[in-house]
């Protein structure tokens, strides 16, 4: 906003009122956006904001409902990527998108008209411009994550990109390397290119950004100059506004977790692909809160668990007993379930019905019959579920796909809890789904505690863990950096411990 | 409500409306081909497509497809002629040898496919070069030219396939309604079955139900193997003649039966009625397309072709946004 | 010295590599294969299978597979014969049969591109058709009697025995491989077989690249059938039965991975050598030919496990390291700290 005198800083993107829908689920719900010359606007949210939708309607990949766009000020209607490109709009994904059998400069020029040699000497001068060196010739299957980004980068660069979008680039890379990617993205500043830098890590955007808009629930509730912003302030604005009215749960109240218990389930020193030396302990009856950010290392912590990963080093006790490095078959029997993050992907049978899906993990086991499908034995386990968790279907033989968001999470939770399990790791149990469903799953939680079973809850939705959790991990690239006993536990600091700030009341990682 | 349950039903009547109209037709244009001798013993020339189609929609409901199960079907026939002929063995003892062997055959396809993640399609073409080179390599052993085939079965052999109940049921009918039942059992009503459908459906939501979802995967190359054998020995007792090019050419009237018989090709979903019917269908046009059109035999590829490609085009049709949002438009109207 | 760096770490010279060695091994044990009229006539007798190599190089270099060449080759190779028999000029019968191919190419390309339907299913449906189509054209009868100067014209050799079908079709083959490697059109089709998503993310038009592989693979089986008619001298109805394999099999022995985006048209034409030299190997080993087609399918099935496995390796290596990368990062900066 605060031009200064003979620097009119020209408007590249504008974005007025877009709105965004995927079926019944509204994504966005009204953006306004501006991006100048010169500028790097940091863009942060929670999961489900909504950010990753946006760019994709930036990059021509979706339409938007209604709302308009403009570049330069002229109206254009980004229908494919090819067009968003000839806008000068260029998008380096958070994994990149390189095709791993060509070469760098194969990999950077693909796409153009010009002859090759033109092509190369202009990506030279590049580079040179940059102050880049990367071999042109070597393949880009032997790049390293950060190498691949500034390919992504550079083939925007050779495309005269005017808006470039960097997604989370820094999740996947190393320190110096997240340094070297600092100084490039302030080169291209002072070349007029405008940035929009989408991140969650605070420190990151005071480093390197000029202006910070933050996202939620399919709004930008916060924008401005990131001087006039503090971390606490960033921390703040990422919480829902009624955040400062804490609920009171009468049941939690009344539950006391008995800490001189031997725990169910031990990690000691656990590490794996994604997670360093994780130790932690659960105790019968408990709702432990996992807390952090989207590839902090949590689901892998859970899915190495579970027997999907290979264990690097330490060992996990289910009650006194080793399961380290059993496979997902023998963790079931062991007493130990998991509700996998993303139930597309890993939890739902789509076009199998409700009460196939229900009983998929207890299909193992002798009561379902020891070679013929004891179906009365499906049906009853699948009417206990649906009774108890209140699903909402039509008849056992409706097709889960067609099913609400809560009521497929229901099922897939149903499903963790018909093999009769110790500890129940949730992993994200309420993302995408409605209030009221949420309501029922925090109802089912609790009760799990008076069926004795524990409950490791990983979620990034920080509420959640306030109004669930009777302790708290906080979970930081990898490792635990920080752990909140019951009094302890608030919005505020779990925040602050997910996004690694440090605040007076913490005692130091 | 029932959605799925009665889209089924349709699709499995449709089948079943195919097959009388198919009767209707070539009775009208030709009375001889109603005559049960004849329609009867017509069952010979397409009983391996029925046998085997069965059990390759086990496969094709895990995602994946056997374009091998073919060759299968020579080198099972071989492997009796050369083990009863030329190995001196008991015709049942070479029988079962062959059966095995094919076993073995699909456990070695399946293994590479589930275990070492290599594409079903070009594993199983691989297997169809390999176990056709295999039953060559056994018929060397043979003391009978291959061009000639080996013959002079033991009448205890040949009865199998001359059986009639009540001297009219021929005796593959009686196999396949077998095969029908065990293998309706084993996909629709076991937990074996169940976890088939879980691969095919999503293979990472089976694992993280605890399905072993490899050995599913190689266990479905194992049994479409043994439904080739069983095809190759009632064709070899049929003919009476054991050789190694047997049921070659097998391969498209198998696929588009199973893909016919409602099967996705994409896995997940699949019925062994259907494909019981929709291998009938294949069957019978087969059967009576020369006998009441006079349609060259060596023709018949072309219906065959165009019912798999229909089947294909119309779901892809049918399954598109477009079509889909035009459908939804009509019916708000 | 870069350069030849680069050319041993190619693909396609692995595949070269095999074949010498292959020749070199079968020449010790057999003295008679190492001749160079021999030799010649391994190259000369490939020139079929090159062809529908390099055509199928197209399709699964775009991911995809084509089990319709063999009866393309064998339906256009009639229509050729029967024109040329019947005293049409060779542009009109040469023209008909490439437009032909093409036009099976095109219905492909439509069928799984366009309708995306899983390409083994849609081209065994075309294959199955135009297996009957032959019989219905033929009427189940050879075709016969092709014009002499046509027939001899396979043996006329250009130079040291290499026949001019060789030779034109090597020299086609190279200028193919410049015009893919070096021309910005050319990559499309390795880039939507690489990563289809990033393809769409840079503006390829993927669906169009898609089609034209497939045209391209009608085509080349259309010249195929054109090279096929003329060296045979007769068209049976069972002509090209199985050459689909052969292709798809000449294509993975010469580097061309079946999961798209790897391999060159160079690798394709020198799979289709050892391929077609296989059966003379036999031969000159003192065994039957008959063992063509299990010497192919091992070949195929070790070539495919072998390069899957590596593969599957290498992506969870690069997934590990991307995770082990964001977890190290933690205790790095405490150091540092």
């Amino acid at each position: 906003m605060a031009a200064e005198k003979g620097k009119e800083e020209k408007v590249l993107l504008s974005i007025r009122n877009i709105h965004k829908s995927f079926s019944l689920n509204q994504v966005l719900r009204g953006i306004n956006l501006e991006l100048r010359e010169g500028e790097v606007l940091s863009l942060i949210g929670g999961n489900g904001a909504g950010k990753s939708t946006l760019m994709k309607i930036i990059m021509g990949i979706y339409q938007p409902d209604e709302g308009s766009i403009q570049i330069r000020g002229k109206q254009v209607n980004l229908s494919k990527p090819s067009v968003a490109l000839a806008n000068g709009i260029y998008m380096v994904p958070q994994e990149p998108m390189l095709f791993p059998n060509m070469t760098v400069e194969e990999n950077i020029v693909i796409g153009f008209e010009e002859k090759s040699a033109e092509l190369h000497k202009r990506l030279v001068d590049r580079m040179q411009e940059v102050g880049w060196n990367i071999d042109l010739t070597r393949k880009a299957s032997s790049l390293s994550i950060a190498e691949q980004q500034l390919v992504e980068i550079l083939r925007g660069l050779l495309r005269q990109a005017q808006v470039l979008i960097l997604d989370e680039p820094t999740s996947a890379l190393t320190f110096d390397e997240a340094e070297s990617l600092f100084r490039c993205v302030s080169d291209l500043r002072s070349k007029g290119i405008g940035i929009i830098y989408i991140t969650h890590r605070l420190t990151e955007v005071f480093e390197i950004s000029t202006s910070v808009a933050i996202m939620r629930d399919g709004v930008i509730t916060l924008s401005g100059g990131v001087e006039e912003f503090t971390k606490e302030a960033l921390v703040r604005g990422l919480l829902p506004a009624d955040s400062d009215k804490e609920k009171e749960s009468k049941e939690k109240e009344a539950y006391t977790i008995d800490y001189s218990q031997e725990p169910v389930l031990e990690l000691r020193d656990l590490s794996g692909y994604g997670f360093n030396h994780v130790s932690l302990k659960l105790y019968p009856g408990e709702i432990l809160g996992v807390a952090g950010v989207v590839g902090a290392g949590r689901t892998e912590l859970a899915t190495t668990i579970f027997g999907r990963d290979k264990v690097l080093g330490g060992k996990v006790f289910l009650n006194g007993k080793d399961i380290t490095g059993l496979s997902t078959r023998k963790v079931i029997e062991a007493g130990l379930n998991y509700v996998p993050e993303d139930r597309h992907l890993h939890g739902l049978f789509k076009i199998a019905d409700v009460a196939v899906n229900t009983t998929s993990a207890l299909l193992q086991e002798k009561i379902m019959g020891s070679l013929i499908l004891n179906r009365k034995k499906e049906r009853e386990v699948t009417q206990k579920y649906i009774d108890d968790f209140r699903i909402k279907v039509t008849g056992q033989s409706q097709l889960t796909g067609s099913l609400s968001g809560g009521n497929q999470q229901k099922i897939v939770i149903g499903r963790s809890l018909s093999t009769l399990p110790k500890v129940v790791i949730l992993d994200e149990p309420t993302r995408g789904i409605d209030a009221g469903a949420r309501g029922d799953v925090y109802t089912i939680i609790h009760e799990l505690r008076k069926l004795g079973v524990s409950v490791l809850l990983i979620s990034s939705d920080m509420e959640e863990i306030v109004e669930l959790s009777d302790r708290v991990v906080s979970v930081f690239q990898g490792c635990i950096n920080a752990e909140f006993q019951k009094k302890d536990i608030n919005q505020d600091n779990l925040m602050a411990a997910a996004f690694d700030v440090k605040t007076e009341k913490e005692v130091g990682a | 409500m029932n959605k799925r349950k009665t889209a089924f039903l349709n699709w499995e009547t449709f089948l079943l409306g195919i097959l009388v109209m198919e009767f209707v037709v070539f009775g009208v244009k030709n009375s001889k081909f109603l005559m049960p001798r004849v329609l009867l013993a017509s069952v010979n020339d397409f009983i391996a497509i029925c046998f085997i189609a069965l059990f390759v929609t086990f496969v094709m409901i895990t995602g994946g497809i056997d374009i091998q199960a073919a060759s299968i079907v020579g080198l099972t026939s071989i492997i009796i002629g050369v083990g009863w002929q030329d190995g001196g063995m008991n015709i049942w003892l070479a029988a079962a040898l062959a059966v095995a062997a094919a076993a073995v055959c699909g456990a070695l396809s399946g293994f590479f496919i589930a275990y070492c993640g290599v594409q079903a399609m070009v594993v199983t073409l691989g297997g169809s070069f390999l176990y056709a080179g295999f039953a060559l390599l056994v018929s060397n052993f043979s003391a009978t030219e291959a061009y000639q085939g080996i013959s002079g079965f033991p009448d205890s052999f040949k009865v199998i396939s001359k059986f009639k109940l009540f001297d009219v049921i021929p005796s593959q009918l009686l196999v396949f309604l077998v095969l029908i039942v065990i293998a309706y059992i084993l996909l629709h009503k076991t937990k074996y079955g169940r976890s088939i459908f879980l691969v095919g459906i999503n293979q990472e939501a089976a694992e993280y139900s605890g399905v072993n979802t490899r050995l599913v995967i190689l266990s479905t190359y194992v049994l479409s193997a043994v439904s080739a054998a069983l095809a190759g020995i009632m064709l070899t007792s049929y003919l009476g003649t054991a050789k190694s090019d047997l049921g070659a050419n097998l391969t498209l009237n198998i696929i588009t039966a199973v893909v016919l018989g409602g099967t996705l090709s994409t896995g997940g979903k699949g019925s062994v009625l259907g494909t019981a019917l929709a291998s009938l269908v294949i069957g019978i046009l087969r059967f009576g397309l020369p006998l009441c059109f006079k349609v060259n035999t060596q023709y018949l590829d072309i219906p065959v072709g165009i019912l798999l490609l229909v089947v294909v085009i119309g779901r892809a049709v049918v399954s598109r946004p477009g079509t889909l949002a035009f459908l939804h438009k009509l019916k708000r109207r | 010295m870069n350069y030849i760096k680069k050319l041993t770490k190619a693909r396609e010279a692995s595949s070269l590599f095999f074949l010498i060695f292959l020749f070199v091994i079968v020449g010790c044990i057999n003295t008679s294969f190492l001749t160079a009229s021999n030799i010649v006539a391994c190259f000369n007798d490939s020139v079929v299978f090159t062809l529908l190599a390099v055509g199928m190089a197209f399709v699964i270099f775009i991911g995809e597979i084509d089990v319709s060449v063999g009866a393309n080759l064998g339906f256009t190779a009639s229509v050729v014969g029967s024109l040329l028999r019947d005293g049409h000029s060779l542009v009109f019968s040469f023209g008909a049969g490439i437009l032909i191919g093409a036009l099976i190419g095109l219905i492909n390309g439509w069928g799984v591109a366009v309708l995306n339907i899983p390409s083994l299913i849609f081209t065994l449906g075309t294959n199955g058709v135009l297996r009957g189509l032959i019989y219905v054209y033929t009427d189940g009868a050879w075709v016969e009697n092709l014009p002499a100067a046509f027939t001899a014209f396979a043996s006329r050799p250009l130079a040291g025995g290499v026949t001019v079908y060789y030779s034109v079709s090597i020299a086609a083959i190279i200028v193919i491989h410049i015009l893919l490697t070096r021309t910005k059109k050319g990559k499309y089709f390795i880039a939507v077989g690489d990563n289809a998503g990033g393809a769409t993310l840079v503006g390829i038009p993927t669906g169009r690249t898609k089609i034209a592989a497939y045209v391209l693979c009608g085509v080349f089986a259309a010249l195929a059938s054109i090279l096929y008619a003329s060296r045979i001298g007769f068209i049976t109805a069972i002509a090209g039965n199985g050459y689909e394999m052969k292709a798809i099999a000449a294509c993975v022995i010469g580097g061309i991975s079946l999961s798209g985006g790897l391999g060159s048209v160079i690798g394709a034409s020198v799979g289709a050598v050892i391929m077609s030299s296989v059966s003379r190997i036999l031969v000159f080993m003192g065994f039957s030919s008959d063992y063509d087609n299990t010497i192919t399918g091992i070949m195929l099935i070790t070539i495919v496990v072998l390069d899957a496995l590596m593969q599957r390796h290498a992506a969870e290596r690069i997934r590990r390291e991307r995770l082990l990368a964001r977890s190290s990062k933690m205790s790095e900066e405490k150091e540092g700290n």
